[in-house]
């Protein structure tokens, strides 16, 4: 397989790489970009840990094959959500709520719900168990995990009136 | 770096103390059996409890607190309860201590990280060893300034003159270079110093895993390190060997290093992930068929081969007491195999220096010495020239005590002169490791007096170590034996290991004698418990879950069960189901559980890692099942084998109780699990009144069991 060069939009910033045409984008995050907190799970979508929002939506980076991402998508990673010293509401939900154990599906679940509630800042409980059905944690953390999110729509809801 | 290099960065300006249990009060190791070279089975591994257990506290010059504990981080928050524990009984801040946790060369050997027993012992360890330094260090002040004792108090971390509080003599200027040892008593429930209050800290480890920064294994990258990974052969790897590999297609694949035959299995290696598993694809082999029949009949087998190898319990005459009982029930219930399904799979990265006779392994593993010394006999080096350094854990759940892989990686690393990391896909996972949660057969037999006393219980357990009826029930007259054979696969070390399964048919067996002299269940199991502490903890699931023994909507019911974990720790469950007869689905609609379980360190993390256990309960009760037959195991999918998600997930409510021997943490992290199978097994049989004598209790099997009665 030729490796090509190809240019993604990372986090808001131009990335070249090179790369096998039909390599998904979660080996490219983590090997050539050191985008780490994309996990690696199952590698055929089952799992969630690899999950990543690519123009607006939540998808699995390990079935993205980086030639369809690259041109002009936007790809935010759970680096481009928030760092250690400027959380997201979601993250800093995330620790108050103690929404892990392991913390290894923790990524995939706050790109998950962050998708969520950009497309839909108010969710019902059924709309949040939904769209976070196909990710996994092994741990457990669920019902954190939830209290996490419902937490954030409240605070949204209060601020909306 | 070693120990001894930390403590000469430290100059002479240090202050070490390191404790150890009383002996024989500290955390069995395992031992194994050398004759077996198979690392998964829990039949060669034995525990003993005499290790010598030796945690370390140092105090250096800038007045910063170091820990160490061989012990590693799971998601059971360790880290977060060491930190707990150490901040409040030194009285320093956070950013004051480091928390050094499973590096082979500076930390101690301090056993598995398994049992439900690190809190227990690790940080209650830690507790009482902070208790003793702060008597210590009065008296070296005392012994310093000529003052009496009792002139001094110790406070933030040092110690200080009564009429002089804002004085803090630091820990260094009581010491140069002393190291202190201590030996300290885990049932001491009551030091002298203070009590320990939770200050419900969030998870230390909590801002790295929500931004993804948290670096598990799989995150290191080193400078020409490589992917690695085993073609997963087609049966049970203990079964088979490699007859033939044509591995030419293999080898074209651009990018690729190496595909090759190793220990007797094909390895494929390249810088990108995508050609390893590219590789193994085009990789053509030959097995060996294994040599028993490809069916398996699960019971009469495990009956068939079974060797009786211990009388567990044994009180009374079980017979007269059975034979003069009015009523007696006899009954058999089987549990399937399951798996540990860790969203981290197994993985190692290796590095290889000095021509591969020194060797570095960076890995996800429960038991960070233990895997230091399987890599040494793997490679057959000796063990000072390996390093193990571990990791946070993706998950670990009794499947990465020990940690093949990491082995794996270390030979792989030596045969390609590169640092290897060695993952496993999904399939190996499932299949590669050999190893499953042993299927059980229990029979019970059960004697019940008129006024709803048991007077005796006979219990065989196949398969299961087995915790039989006196750990729950007073019960005049006992009998339980453990039975135990070969089988083609070996038993995996998982969550609740001994309890689960035997708890799952006691705790069924327990209602179905109640149903036989037409008691209510809960009153039933009231009357017969053997520790008073139980009715506590059953009459707080019931007032939760709001019990009724009669719920007024039909295929709807509530069931209960209880567990006593190894004498430590105390729990009762108690779930709400309601089953759709059309399409055989068990909504579980709520569970509450009530855990007797001494002190609680963390509130946040013992309260999500509980609910966590619930819900593997729920799984093993209701979905999870390895899809295996005599010759192989086939599940390669989490969609074949479905572990609880989102839409199965109930309201679950829990309380902490402390009565039944208070005053220490006495661990949690599997206990809760058990008692949730037979709770939903028995809400299950009050609501459609249909008894499911094995797990899991899928919406296939209930929709037949409806259409038969």
């Amino acid at each position: 397989m030729a490796i090509e060069e190809f240019s993604l939009i990372v986090n808001g910033k131009k990335r070249k790489v090179r790369a096998g045409p039909d390599e998904p984008l979660l080996w490219i995050l983590r090997d050539n970009l050191n985008l780490t907190g994309t996990k690696f799970g199952c590698g055929v979508g089952e799992c969630g840990a690899c999950t990543v929002i690519i123009d607006g939506l939540a998808r699995r980076s390990c079935q993205v094959l980086v030639k369809y991402v690259s041109s002009g998508q936007e790809i935010i990673t759970i680096e481009g959500i928030g760092t250690v010293n400027n959380l997201s509401p979601l993250q800093q939900a995330f620790i108050e709520h103690t929404a892990f154990c392991c913390g290894f599906c923790t990524p995939g679940m706050i790109m998950t719900a962050t998708a969520l509630l950009t497309i839909n800042p108010n969710p019902s409980q059924d709309e949040i168990k939904d769209a976070l059905n196909h990710n996994l944690c092994r741990c457990g953390s669920y019902l954190n995990i939830l209290e996490a999110i419902e937490s954030v729509v409240k605070k949204t809801a209060l601020k909306g009136q | 770096m070693s120990r001894r290099k930390f403590l000469e960065t430290l100059g002479h300006s240090y202050l070490l103390y390191a404790f150890r249990f009383t002996p024989g009060a500290g955390t069995p190791t395992i031992h194994q059996d050398p004759s077996r070279d198979d690392t998964q089975d829990f039949e060669c591994m034995s525990i003993s409890p005499d290790i010598d257990f030796r945690d370390w506290i140092v105090f250096d010059e800038n007045n910063n607190v170091t820990i160490f504990t061989g012990r590693t981080e799971l998601g059971q928050g360790l880290k977060t309860v060491l930190t707990a524990i150490v901040t409040q009984g030194l009285e320093i801040p956070m950013e004051r201590l480091t928390v050094m946790m499973g590096d082979t060369d500076l930390c101690p050997d301090d056993g598995p990280t398994t049992g439900s027993c690190a809190t227990r012992e690790v940080g209650w360890g830690f507790w009482l060893a902070c208790m003793e330094i702060r008597n210590d260090m009065i008296l070296r002040a005392a012994r310093l300034s000529g003052l009496s004792a009792e002139e001094f108090e110790f406070r933030k971390g040092g110690i200080s003159h009564k009429k002089n509080p804002g004085m803090i003599i630091k820990p260094t200027e009581l010491s140069s270079g002393d190291v202190v040892l201590m030996t300290v008593n885990p049932h001491d429930v009551s030091p002298q110093g203070k009590e320990y209050t939770d200050l419900g800290l969030y998870n230390v480890n909590a801002k790295e895993i929500v931004t993804g920064t948290l670096k598990y294994v799989g995150d290191i990258k080193l400078p020409g390190m490589l992917y690695a990974d085993w073609l997963t052969p087609p049966y049970y790897p203990q079964a088979t060997s490699l007859v033939s590999a044509d591995l030419e297609e293999a080898r074209a694949i651009p990018g690729i290093k190496t595909v090759d035959v190793r220990r007797g299995r094909v390895v494929a290696i390249s810088s990108r992930y995508q050609d390893v598993i590219k590789a193994l694809n085009a990789a053509k082999t030959k097995w060996s068929r294994p040599k028993r029949p490809k069916e398996l009949r699960v019971e009469e087998e495990i009956r068939e081969r079974a060797n009786l190898v211990e009388i567990k319990e044994q009180n009374g005459d079980v017979d007269m007491g059975l034979s003069n009982s009015f009523k007696t029930v006899s009954e058999t219930y089987i549990t399937h195999y399951t798996t540990w399904a860790q969203i981290e799979t197994d993985t190692a990265l290796a590095k290889s220096e000095n021509s591969g006779n020194e060797v570095t392994v960076w890995a996800s593993c429960q038991y960070p010495h233990k895997v230091k010394n399987l890599i040494a006999r793997y490679l057959n080096i000796s063990e000072s020239s390996i390093h193990v350094v571990g990791m946070p854990v993706g998950g670990g759940f009794g499947g990465k005590i020990v940690s093949p892989v990491s082995q794996e990686a270390a030979d792989l690393s030596r045969m390609v002169g590169a640092p290897v990391k060695l993952m496993y896909s999904r399939k190996n996972q499932y299949q590669l490791r050999g190893s499953y949660k042993m299927a059980c057969v229990i029979d019970l037999t059960t004697g019940v007096a008129t006024d709803g006393r048991i007077l005796a219980r006979k219990v065989d357990i196949y398969q299961d170590k087995g915790n039989g009826s006196t750990g729950t029930y007073a019960i005049p007259n006992v009998l339980t034996r453990l039975y135990q054979s070969r089988w083609p696969f070996a038993r995996a070390i998982s969550r609740g290991t001994s309890f689960v399964q035997t708890c799952f048919a006691t705790e069924s067996h327990v209602d179905m004698v109640a149903a036989a002299i037409g008691f209510d269940p809960f009153v039933f199991r009231r009357n017969n418990v053997r520790f008073p502490a139980f009715i506590n903890l059953i009459d707080t699931c019931a007032e939760m879950i709001g019990y009724e023994s009669n719920l007024p909507y039909p295929d709807e019911g509530i069931g209960t069960a209880i567990c006593n974990h190894g004498g430590k720790q105390l729990g009762a469950v108690s779930a709400e189901v309601a089953v759709d007869r059309s399409t055989g689905n068990i909504k579980v609609k709520k569970i509450c559980g009530a855990f007797d379980i001494g002190t609680v360190i963390n509130r946040n993390t013992a309260t999500v890692g509980i609910r966590g256990a619930i819900i593997w309960g729920l799984g093993y009760a209701l979905s999870e099942k390895v899809k295996l037959d005599g010759h192989g195991c086939y599940t390669e999918y989490f969609s074949e084998y479905r572990i609880p998600r989102f839409s199965d997930i109930p309201p679950i409510e829990i309380v902490f109780l402390d009565n039944y021997n208070p005053g220490s943490p006495r661990g949690c992290g599997e206990m809760p699990m058990i008692p949730t199978i037979g709770a939903i097994a028995n809400a299950v049989y009050k609501a459609i009144g249909v008894r499911f004598y094995s797990t899991p209790i899928t919406p296939d099997r209930v929709r037949e069991a409806l259409q038969r009665t």
